[in-house]
């Protein structure tokens, strides 16, 4: 740590702590305002986008610094980024992007000004993405979409819907698709809440039709929408994966916090079972180290990066199974019984953390990913082409 | 963060030894040494010993090593583990080297440091008795004051290298204590002293029964607080030891990888099927994981971080069973072949069943493990 970390890491903290925002409200549209707010707070006090270049009101930082920054924001626990356009789609909106697009997306996505949601899975295109079926058809200066999305997470607040779209034939699979940003306001569009298996909506469905979107809103070349959406911005994401460990040491520790209050620790077998959580909270930090240090040294995040999504999904399935699992009955009982255990986190969390092994890729595909892109494994002669 | 964020040097370190080990310990020369019971190629032990300075890697300087520590022996263990090496490295370097220049005993160090940084002297560390436990409470074997030294009477068991070694370091109850005690042995053996090998599953590695009957010993680190010291020998072994496992798991994740791409089956490679891609992505899971813990417990065991004894023994619970768990995969993804002889499969589990169980049981680790971290 040089004396320009410190300097940075004590700037950091002051702003934090003097512009906390303090606790969230309950009221789901009034947290929608109270996040918006920080957002806004961040960006004009030049705190926003620690990896985002300066021209569009990020900071533009030093991987070490970003790790300072993802440090020290969750040190204060502030809140974090609403919507998925952030992680999402401002890289391909920052490589690919035409500089006026530029300009109208990218400071109010980071300000908070506008929300952003996602637009790619379909009923009928889960894992088989590149099989998409929602049409854009070219009209003059706009395209027509008509089709649905599902599991977009935030659509109910969303003002844009960043899409993948097919502009090819039907048969086209990667080579015809497009990448679109639909207004969520304009006509056509609906958006239906999807009753998940937690009994909670936190994922909607998304109807287009006869949607009309400006040929301006398309980033890159018609058909060239699926390489632009798998582009992420060098190592950005590695920065914060030390606070996503220290958020499950934190778990853990208020698991065994439970498992102590109750007399449960002196169990040689619920000991065991600790045991196995406490070396892999442990590993997944490690590893988090490990990445970091990588890309310190030598510019490479390595292989640990590449399993870290496949242990820490694993991770939290387990760790709330067993939480569940230890309540016995009492681990069944939903937030209002009165006799539930912490609001009943555990088995809100249980059901939850489906969701890890199938979203954004689901576990048997990052399997696939993994040997062949790591291990260097033949591809499937069975499958289409990647 | 430096958590082997990766330093030149030890690149240079790992080539080096990598390069070596390809050359002069390629699967026909295990196996050679085994089959004849050897438990080194002399030729070989010289070359690793002047012209590569490693079995004076953590020995320091002011004794002929090169004054390096847990994290370079570490590297240097991946290797052999990977490459099976026959010789008593282990035991001479990470567990009797280690020992040593952790005593703080000046005579000691420098009567036998320079011997093993220069080869010249191979030497073990015997605690464990009929048990297997590494646990000093299970230590029946005694010393007592003879002239000037120590009589060391007791049976070690499952001693590394135990049977050829020439410095025994014998862990054995003093009037005050335990205490460990320096036993000697030359070309025709010592007096009071009996080992045979043992008939065990590693045929890689020598396990050994001593026998000391009123043997002729030396005290070793006599004013130390002994138990600190051996908490402290045991992080050190319990790192070393998980380093040589992470090699041995690397490598039968390499030879399952390389077999799956070429090997043939319904018209295409194997590893084209996602069952066998799976098998393998989870044992890369498995070997990264690894990786991690034990380069994070080489830096915290070479730093005496507060964190050092957790770090050591979660890398060595966690590479026990990846290890184990790496080379029955690369058994199953060889199929027919991988449960042949000739095949080096099970040569790879015979020393992952075996490193696993060096230490004693594993459970007696896992409560260790769970003391430490405070659950």
């Amino acid at each position: 740590m040089t004396t320009e970390d410190d300097d940075f890491r004590a700037r950091l903290r002051d702003f934090f702590t003097a512009h906390h925002p303090g606790r969230p409200p309950k009221d789901p549209r009034e947290r929608l305002g109270w996040t918006k707010a920080w957002l806004a707070t961040l960006f004009d006090g030049g705190f926003a986008g620690p990896g985002w270049p300066r021209e569009f009101g990020g900071m533009e930082l030093s991987f070490a610094h970003q790790v300072i920054y993802h440090e020290e924001a969750a040190r204060a626990r502030v809140p974090g980024p609403l919507g998925t356009g952030l992680n999402i789609a401002a890289p391909t909106i920052i490589k690919y992007a035409t500089q006026e697009q530029k300009q109208r997306w990218l400071a109010p996505m980071l300000r908070g000004d506008t929300v952003w949601a996602q637009g790619y899975s379909e009923p009928e295109a889960g894992s088989d993405l590149p099989s998409l079926r929602t049409t854009a058809r070219r009209d003059g200066d706009d395209y027509v979409v008509n089709g649905q999305k599902v599991w977009t997470s935030h659509a109910g607040d969303a003002d844009l819907f960043f899409t993948l779209v097919r502009t090819g034939t039907r048969e086209s699979r990667q080579k015809g698709i497009t990448y679109l940003v639909v207004d969520a306001h304009a006509p056509g569009v609906q958006v239906r809440p999807l009753r998940d298996l937690t009994g909670g909506h936190l994922f909607a469905e998304v109807f287009f039709d006869d949607v009309r979107v400006p040929a301006k809103n398309r980033i890159g070349e018609e058909n060239e929408g699926w390489r632009l959406a798998r582009t992420s911005l060098g190592h950005e994401r590695a920065a914060g994966a030390l606070n996503q460990a220290s958020v499950y040491r934190r778990v853990l520790t208020e698991l065994e916090e439970l498992a102590r209050e109750r007399g449960q620790l002196s169990d040689p077998l619920v000991r065991d079972r600790f045991v196995d959580l406490e070396i892999r909270v442990r590993i997944i930090r490690y590893n988090a180290e490990r990445t970091i240090g990588g890309i310190l040294a030598r510019g490479e995040a390595g292989a640990a990066s590449s399993i870290s999504r496949l242990l820490i999904t694993a991770f939290e399935q387990d760790i709330h199974e067993f939480a569940v699992d230890l309540l016995g009955p009492a681990g069944l009982l939903g937030k209002s019984a009165s006799q539930a255990v912490q609001r009943s986190r555990w088995l809100l969390g249980f059901l939850r953390t489906r969701a890890s092994t199938i979203g954004a890729g689901t576990r048997e595909i990052q399997l696939n990913t993994v040997a062949e892109q790591v291990l260097g494994l033949p591809h499937d002669p069975g499958m289409p082409p990647r | 963060m430096s958590a082997s964020g990766g330093r030149a040097e030890h690149d240079d370190l790992r080539q080096v030894v990598r390069r070596f080990l390809a050359e002069r310990s390629p699967s026909s020369e295990v196996r050679r040494l085994m089959e004849a019971g050897e438990s080194r190629d002399d030729a070989v032990w010289a070359l690793l010993a002047g012209q590569l300075g490693l079995t004076g890697i953590a020995v320091p300087e002011r004794y002929g090593g090169a004054g390096y520590g847990p994290v370079e022996l570490g590297l240097v263990l991946e290797e052999m583990g990977g490459a099976l090496l026959v010789a008593p490295y282990l035991a001479t370097v990470a567990l009797a080297g280690q020992a040593l220049a952790a005593s703080g005993d000046e005579d000691a160090m420098a009567r036998w440091l320079p011997g093993i940084a220069d080869g010249s002297l191979t030497a073990t560390l015997a605690i464990a008795e009929d048990s297997g436990s590494w646990d000093l409470a299970e230590v029946t074997a005694t010393a007592e004051p003879s002239g000037s030294g120590w009589a060391v009477t007791g049976t070690k068991r499952y001693v590394i290298d135990g049977d050829r070694a020439d410095l025994l370091l014998v862990v054995a109850q003093a009037p005050d204590g335990p205490g460990v005690f320096a036993v000697e042995r030359g070309a025709a053996g010592a007096a009071g002293v009996d080992s045979g090998r043992l008939d065990t599953l590693d045929l890689t590695r020598a396990l050994a029964s001593v026998t000391l009957r009123e043997a002729k010993a030396v005290r070793v680190g006599a004013g130390q607080d002994t138990a600190a010291w051996l908490s402290r020998v045991r992080d050190l072994v319990l790192a070393a030891l998980a380093a040589e496992q992470l090699g041995g798991a690397t490598r039968c994740l390499d030879l399952s990888v390389g077999y799956a791409k070429v090997r043939e089956q319904f018209g295409r490679p194997i590893g084209s099927f996602q069952a066998i891609k799976h098998k393998c992505a989870n044992l890369l899971l498995d070997v990264e994981c690894a990786r991690s813990a034990v380069y994070h417990a080489s830096e915290a065991v070479a730093g005496g971080d507060p964190d050092a004894p957790l770090a050591a023994v979660l890398a060595y619970v966690y590479c026990s069973r990846a290890f184990t768990q790496a080379a029955k995969e690369c058994i199953q993804v060889h199929g027919g072949i991988g449960y042949t002889w000739e095949h080096d499969a099970h040569l790879y589990l015979r020393r992952a069943k075996s490193s696993e169980l060096l230490l004693g049981p594993s459970a007696p680790h896992r409560t260790r493990l769970a003391e430490l971290a405070g659950i």
